[in-house]
């Protein structure tokens, strides 16, 4: 694993993230066009953001804590049980 | 028990703009239903107590989880959770790079296929819910409710690096926890070679 491949490997979180700036990104995007290995490591890690991300999106609030939230627009409720 | 009417009840709409994230939020916290709801309310409760605090055109997401993981904390001191170590640290891991190890065929694969047709896919709610809260914390609200670092580090009251330990941390743990439902040989910690 040469230099570039290990900054772009600690870079990568933050790269996934949009953490870095503007120069930054250009190098880790630079690296990663150049270096199928490194591609397929962020590729794998930006993957499984994703599904973090929509395998929690899946619960929604219940219809009734969100008629108790309404509530407290227009009127005092009851304290939380 | 004051009752400014005027912009209240527009103020409170823009608050409940983001229930369905507090809420998913919560559940994953608390891990139980009745606790998440429970948790969201009393969140609710005090942005409308304090809702004079909150500066019209700063960011709301950001106050309202302030306020729940606040609360949230101040729960978790009055019945310590005693199954959460706090910030262990562990050894670096990875799916992909254990896979490449085993020598799986990874660099043929796509990242779906890794995660879905090996069966790592599944189970990531429960995963996250096993991590010790201060890592669950920082993993969900940046990868679930895409929270910037600073921002975390604002909710939170820690610094951005400790955000960002947390957070490489947490992911790790939660790809090993991942690996381990998926019915594989307890990942080694030092995997120089394993087999």
């Amino acid at each position: 694993m040469g230099d570039h491949c290990e900054q772009t490997m600690r870079r990568l979180s933050t790269y996934i993230d949009r953490e870095l700036n503007e120069a930054e990104v250009r190098k880790v995007k630079a690296h990663l066009d150049d270096c199928p290995p490194c591609e397929q490591v962020f590729d794998f890690q930006a993957e499984m953001k994703r599904l973090v991300r929509k395998e929690c999106c899946t619960d929604d609030a219940p219809t009734r804590l969100r008629a108790w939230v309404r509530q407290l627009a227009t009127e005092k409720p009851k304290p939380a049980q | 028990m004051d009752r400014r009417g005027v912009g209240m009840s527009s103020d409170f709409s823009l608050f409940e703009r983001h229930l369905d994230a507090l809420y998913r939020s919560a559940l994953r916290l608390t891990r139980k239903p009745e606790d998440a709801e429970d948790l969201v309310q009393e969140t609710y409760m005090r942005a409308y107590r304090y809702r004079n605090r909150f500066k019209p055109g700063t960011n709301e997401k950001a106050w309202l989880f302030t306020i729940m993981t606040n609360v949230f904390r101040n729960r978790l001191r009055q019945r310590p959770a005693p199954e959460d170590p706090l910030d262990q640290p562990g050894a670096d891991f990875s799916i992909y790079e254990q896979m490449r190890r085993e020598g799986m065929p990874v660099h043929l694969m796509s990242p779906e296929e890794i995660i879905v047709d090996r069966g790592f896919g599944g189970e990531v709610k429960r995963a996250l819910e096993e991590l010790p809260v201060p890592m669950r914390m920082v993993v969900v609200l940046v990868d679930v409710e895409d929270f910037s670092y600073k921002e975390v580090a604002s909710i939170l009251g820690i610094k951005i690096g400790t955000v960002m330990s947390r957070l490489h941390r947490g992911r790790q743990a939660l790809q090993k926890k991942l690996w381990e439902y998926s019915g594989r040989p307890k990942a080694p910690s030092l995997a120089v070679g394993a087999r």
